[in-house]
């Protein structure tokens, strides 16, 4: 191992992914690319091994690059230098078809292919059949309408391939929007495409490669040591999405069978026990199942062992062909194939690792798409254009860590927190809409130990015209659940508020139509609590009931703090409650973990 | 005569310009419970140097230009005013939320960060005005003056106000703030507007709280040093650098006190631009400040220096986002301190901790004892351990071997050379790495730069990391050591003014824009008649924030005259931005339309003219030679020299280590350097190996 190489060598990778994925988010022109940082840049080795990527959506590029970029070479044998390709295809490698990505292999003088470089983002749109990126209700990849590249030459000794830009072009909404969105990711590539070549001709091609068989060995190396640390068991855990158009009536059930081999430093995942594909557009990607899988791992261990193809050797995730949770069997829909099912396999394996043991794992996360971050169209009255685009109002979604309260902005566990939040100035300079009322909700976190970030309410609407807003909101039926004892979120809603100010409750999964002066409210999901609320510092719940996270009546019945009418804490009256509080725990007959594991 | 003083976190640097034009350095520790001392034992020293008493000092002295962290450490430090913030109805958690974001994806023990004003505190107001200013709820006075009543008995000390669309239309926010004045009128107040005139409200209240929040400190602070200096004799002018690499009065930065927030750092590309300019006639050049614990880096482009709207205090998405303009400079923990250690898979990591000045690197003997860069430059004989800060402080070279074996070399399963170097090496690479990522930020390839090294540990590695980025000149001044000072003494007196009037390339609304644009110029003029009164020149610049439609980050654009007098003269802007946008990102969509958002107008004000000369201070040793060991050279004899006993303007060429009190800076074998008449060591590597990668460079898509 030479441990100055890999210094040095690993450092000028990510910085290499680093200046891609700026180029990108600077230049990218919807609001899901440039705000929610919905997009990943990262490096692949000549054989497809994942080697570094920026600090990237996780479900972007913990699998599927490489999928990508095995069928890539497979479908054209012949890459030359200049080449790029356009890759959405679910059915090959891709998280999901709005995540355009373009690849571009990496070739030296003497034409020998090196490495592959990887720009992904999701588009504004992609030519659905309706103005979504998520379409929940496709029934399958036709009603879905999105056009599909299964690693497509768009570049040509770097001239783009017009025939596709036209194809494109006629079938996007919005699209010179798309086309900037497009130049943002060929800039991005070929940036880390130029910086790769310095670097191959600097250090030379054997030393890279003998670089990268010796970062993966070390990364495989700090795994196993993380996976040491861990206790050792095998558990199972389920968790339930809601009710949605073309899922079961009570909701689909995830099932993760977990086991922990600290002895071996195996990490063993079985998603195999889950449903058949379904008729609608929630079935996963074989990137998204595997790289779901890997996120809750990656979120409960040491932090600092890197994500690529040498440490992810130690965690085995087994699928199954034409299953929900596995690999999609074409014409099945995978439309949110990097958002809700996929939420719910991620919250499931951080669950299931929690219960091997305190201090490890995390409680659930709410989920992605309320109507708070949902995608809004119409015609702007104050141009006449038309326009589609997602919008970041406040989300929070966050569950507890066994360290820390949940991170109030992570948005998801999918989304990591990466996604940065709209500004409202922005938000009604671009669009014909006001925001009326957004901020923290009181008393919705999952209580505990350490408590969920608290749900959102977030209030807007158009002005001046009618707008629609697409959201699918999982969480309204079944919320985040807590772990070790730390309790379930509280639940999300969505609700129309016409215009005499009535309340209209809406389902969980629509495209809702808002007249002139109608409002949506949206009740986002908050996340689940760790360990047992009584356990939680009274000075930390004082804060939080001065701060108006929570209420009076919260803090002493839900956690069992007094507080006194000067707003101190009563120490003994707590300390009495407290008592009482756990030992009404254990006369439970089932405990608040089990519970809590369902 | 003019003296300025940068204090800093661990030493108050002064330097003093004679009648002359000479320069002089002086570092005395920062007295972090009452900086003033610091700044007087720091003016002591310098009187002494002369045979002068302080007052005798202060009493020749025309100008005093000051850069403190007395803002920043009041912030880091949660001394700062009890500060209520006055938000529109419906959006109380804009401080709360930021603008989401996260690092470190896979890290969930880290706890969300508290708002700058927390909610307690925060007070929401009924009004509203919507994206073209119209008033879509007026401002409910009653409301808003119960609010401002009920701040007196929750003890606050200082309020800050944002209101949505208040750049557009600010007539709430100036109504609330004659509210604030009549009935709350001990208590000082910021609005939004006037402090920080930008879109994205978030931002704008952030900068309008933390201004809020300084005005007491500061005002307090600045009046204190000012009174005490005039109490010792000085009559002249006394500046205050701000965040944007300018100077103003004293007076104007305790009024609007965000403009210090980041005092110290803004000057080291003032000193960077005018070094380079005065050695090569290079306008684009990277500035590199070395300290114990933190590597600074800037830029300037094009004779400019880019600012940021970006700048956060504490961690990048874990602390605050100031909003304000200020000079893009990027800090990663590296520097002489640097911890080296290996983890358990073998890698070397340099840092981020770092052993600081206290306990320091183990060759201080002063209870550190893990291998710094400091102990790894001991080890590999890049550093005279008799004659580190020029004698000063005698190093234990033993301590540095036992460590770098220790904590390096014997989990590598090399020796302690080899490992010394390897931390060398690894040090430079994560200072390479923040370089690039500014340059490429910012849209300049650094082999067309010039390379300026400041800063104490600077020489150690200035030309490795020259030869990494394939810079063929590097700069380090004998004043590098208090690089941020020296960037006073060159800094102009300046404002920017600013307008937010929204308009795109399609539908571009000539008038408007002259309109606003005018009024921008007479608020310039009025300042140079005003503050820049009997200055030797000044300097008018008008630039534009814009962006692709859809876009939502601008970038500057100049603009080429200070209004548009044709279709043609708006073509020329865009056109203007398709270069900067290609230029910046490699990416050009002429067929696009272009928004623009804001409209600037910056002046300076030229405070001083001929360059100077620096002097150093003479240690008078003989030249020697030393065994050092250097990457790609292995162990070599290296002629040591020190540097005030350079002849000036003779080229020579390395190995040699040229020793000062304040830095030892490395020359390998092959690459030649000259002292030049202004008092800088003036570096040129050879182009050779980098000419092939500027061609491969060069072969652009």
């Amino acid at each position: 191992m030479d441990g100055i190489r890999l210094a040095t060598i690993s450092s000028r990778m990510q910085g290499i992914c680093q200046r891609m994925a700026n180029t990108l988010m600077r230049t990218g022109r919807s609001g899901v690319l440039n705000t929610a940082h919905d997009f990943s840049c990262c490096i692949l080795s000549f054989d497809d091994s994942f080697v570094a990527a920026d600090e990237s959506l996780p479900v972007h590029v913990l699998s599927g690059p490489d999928i990508m970029a095995r069928h890539l070479r497979a479908f054209h044998p012949d890459l030359r230098r200049g080449d790029a390709f356009l890759n959405n295809s679910p059915y090959h490698g891709c998280s999901h078809p709005a995540d355009h990505t373009i690849l571009v292999p990496v070739i030296d003088d003497d034409g020998v292919h090196r490495f592959t470089v990887c720009a992904k983002a999701h588009q504004a749109d992609i030519g659905n059949s309706r103005p979504t990126t998520y379409m929940a209700t496709a029934r399958d990849v036709y009603e879905e309408g999105a056009l599909i590249f299964p690693g497509t030459r768009v570049q040509q000794d770097y001239e783009d391939v017009e025939d596709i830009i036209r194809l494109c072009e006629l079938r996007f909404r919005v699209p010179q929007q798309w086309r900037g969105d497009y130049l943002a990711m060929i800039g991005a590539a070929r940036i880390g495409e130029r910086e790769l070549l310095e670097l191959g001709a600097e250090k030379g091609w054997d030393e890279l490669n003998a670089f990268v068989d010796e970062w993966f060995d070390y990364s495989e190396k700090r795994m196993t040591d993380a996976i040491r640390s861990m206790p050792s068991g095998k558990v199972e855990a389920t968790t339930r999405h809601d009710p949605f158009p073309g899922l079961p009536e009570d909701g689909l059930e995830i099932r993760v069978r977990l086991e922990i081999d600290t002895h071996a430093g195996i990490i063993d995942i079985d998603l195999t026990d889950n449903p058949d594909n379904l008729a609608c557009g929630l079935n996963l990607t074989e990137a998204t199942a595997i790289a779901g899988a890997m996120t809750g791992v990656f979120n409960s261990i040491d932090h600092t062992v890197p994500p690529n193809a040498g440490s992810i050797r130690r965690v085995r995730v087994h699928l199954r062909e034409g299953c929900v949770v596995g690999i999609p069997r074409h014409p099945y829909s995978c439309s949110l194939g990097t958002s809700n099912i996929c939420d719910r396999l991620e919250n499931a394996v951080v669950h299931a690792i929690a219960q091997l043991g305190n201090g490890w794992g995390m409680a659930e996360c709410g989920p992605l798409l309320p109507p708070a971050t949902g995608v809004i169209s119409g015609t702007d009255p104050r141009n006449g254009e038309h326009y589609v685009n997602e919008i970041f109002l406040f989300h929070t979604a966050a569950g507890a860590s066994a360290q820390a309260d949940g991170w109030l902005t992570l948005t998801a566990m999918g989304s990591a927190g990466l996604c940065l939040l709209d500004s409202v100035e922005l938000d009604e300079l671009r669009f014909p809409m006001r925001v009326y009322r957004q901020e923290i909700a009181m008393d919705t976190e999952g209580p505990g130990r350490r408590r969920g970030a608290p749900g959102a309410y977030v209030e807007f609407g158009p002005v001046d015209c009618e707008m629609s807003v697409a959201y699918a909101s999982d969480g309204t039926l079944f919320p985040a659940e807590g772990v070790r004892g730390g309790g379930r979120a509280a639940r999300a809603r969505q609700i129309r508020r016409d215009r005499n100010g009535r309340e209209h409750e809406l389902d969980a999964c629509a495209e809702v139509h808002l007249e002139a002066g109608e409002k949506i409210v949206s009740l986002t999901q908050p996340g689940g609590g760790y360990g047992p609320p009584h356990e939680r510092e009274p000075a930390r719940v004082l804060e939080d009931v001065v701060e108006g996270w929570i209420s009076p009546d919260r803090a002493r019945d839900t956690y069992g703090v007094v507080i006194t009418g000067d707003g101190d804490v009563d120490h003994a009256a707590t300390q009495e409650l407290r008592q009482r509080l756990s030992g009404m725990l254990e006369d439970r007959p089932v405990s608040a973990d089990e519970e809590g594991a369902r | 005569m003019r003296i300025a003083v940068d204090t800093g976190g661990t030493f108050t640097d002064l330097i003093l310009e004679d009648g002359t034009g000479k320069r002089f350095v002086f570092k005395r520790p920062t007295t972090p419970d009452d900086p003033v001392r610091g700044i007087f034992d720091a003016l002591a020293q310098a009187a002494d140097s002369r045979g002068e008493t302080v007052e005798v000092l202060l009493s020749q002295t025309d100008t005093f230009i000051h850069a403190t962290t007395r803002a920043i450490n009041a912030i880091l430090t949660g001394t700062t005013a009890r500060t209520a913030f006055l938000c529109t109805e419906g959006h109380p958690d804009t401080l709360l939320f930021r603008e989401g974001g996260r690092i470190e994806i896979f890290n969930f023990t880290v706890e969300y960060p508290r708002p700058y004003v927390p909610r307690s505190l925060t007070f929401e107001v009924p009004e509203r005005i919507s994206h073209d200013g119209g008033i879509v709820k007026a401002l409910d006075e009653e409301a808003a003056v119960d609010i401002l009543l009920g701040l007196n008995d929750l003890g606050v000390e200082a309020i800050g106000v944002c209101l949505l669309f208040s750049t557009i239309n600010p007539r709430h926010e100036r109504r609330l703030g004659e509210l604030i004045e009549h009935h709350l009128p001990d208590i000082p107040c910021t609005l939004s507007h006037v402090v920080n005139p930008t879109l994205r409200e978030y931002r704008r209240a952030s900068s309008t709280c933390i201004d809020a929040s300084l005005k007491p400190v500061m005002s307090t602070y600045l009046r204190n040093l000012g009174h005490t200096l005039q109490a010792t004799g000085f009559a002249g002018r006394f500046l205050v650098v701000t965040s944007r690499g300018g100077v103003r009065d004293g007076a104007d930065v305790a009024g609007a006190p965000i403009h210090a927030v980041n005092s110290g750092p803004a000057m080291a590309p003032v000193a960077g631009r005018f070094f380079a300019a005065a050695e090569t006639g290079a306008d684009t050049v990277v500035v590199a400040d070395t300290g114990g614990t933190s590597f600074d880096v800037s830029l300037v482009r094009n004779g400019r220096i880019p600012q940021t709207r970006e700048t956060w205090l504490g961690q990048t998405y874990r602390g605050h986002m100031t909003g304000f303009p200020s000079i893009d400079v990027r800090s990663i923990g590296a520097g002489g301190g640097s911890i080296a250690w290996v983890d358990s898979g073998g890698m070397l990591h340099v840092g981020p901790q770092s052993a600081g000045a206290a306990p320091g690197p183990a060759c201080y003997n002063a209870g550190g004892v893990r291998a710094t860069v400091t102990d790894a430059a001991l080890v590999t004989g890049l550093i005279d351990p008799a004659f580190f800060l020029g004698g000063h402080m005698p190093l234990d070279i033993h301590a540095a071997r036992d460590a770098v074996e220790r904590d390096v070399a014997s989990p590598m399963g090399t020796g302690p050379e080899r490992a010394a170097l390897s931390i060398m090496e690894v040090a430079t690479e994560n200072m390479v790495q923040a370089i690039e990522n500014i340059t490429i930020h910012q849209g300049v390839d650094p082999r067309s730069a010039v390379l300026v090294a400041g800063g104490g540990a600077a020489g150690l590695n200035a030309v490795a990391i020259a030869r990494r980025l394939g810079c063929r000149h590097v700069i380090v001044p004998t004043a590098g050591a208090a690089l941020s000072a020296a960037g006073s003494l060159m800094a102009e007196l300046g404002d920017d003014f600013s307008a937010t009037l929204p308009t795109s390339s399609r539908h571009f609304d000539i008038g408007a824009v002259n309109r606003v644009l005018a009024e921008l110029a007479a608020r310039a003029a009025a300042f140079v008649s005003g503050p820049g009164a009997g200055t030797i020149a000044h300097e008018t610049t008008f630039f534009a924030e814009a962006r692709y439609g859809h876009q939502v980050w601008e970038i500057e654009v100049p603009l080429r005259g200070s209004r548009f007098d044709s279709e043609d003269d708006v073509s020329r802007f865009i056109s203007d931005f398709h270069d900067m946008h290609e230029a910046m990102f490699a990416v050009r969509d002429s067929h696009s339309d272009v928004e623009i958002i804001h409209w600037h107008c910056r002046v300076r004000c030229r405070l001083r003219g001929d360059a100077g000369q620096d002097s150093m201070p003479t240690a008078a040793r003989d030249n020697h030679a030393r065994r050092v060991v250097l990457a790609g050279h292995g162990a070599i004899e290296a002629s040591v020299a020190d540097f005030s006993a350079l002849a000036t303007d003779e080229t020579l060429e390395g190995p040699a280590i040229i020793e000062s009190p304040f830095t030892s800076i490395v020359i390998d074998p092959g690459v030649s350097y000259f002292r030049s008449t202004h008092g800088s060591l003036v570096i040129t590597l050879e182009a050779g190996g980098d000419d092939a990668r500027a061609s491969l460079a060069a072969r652009r898509w």
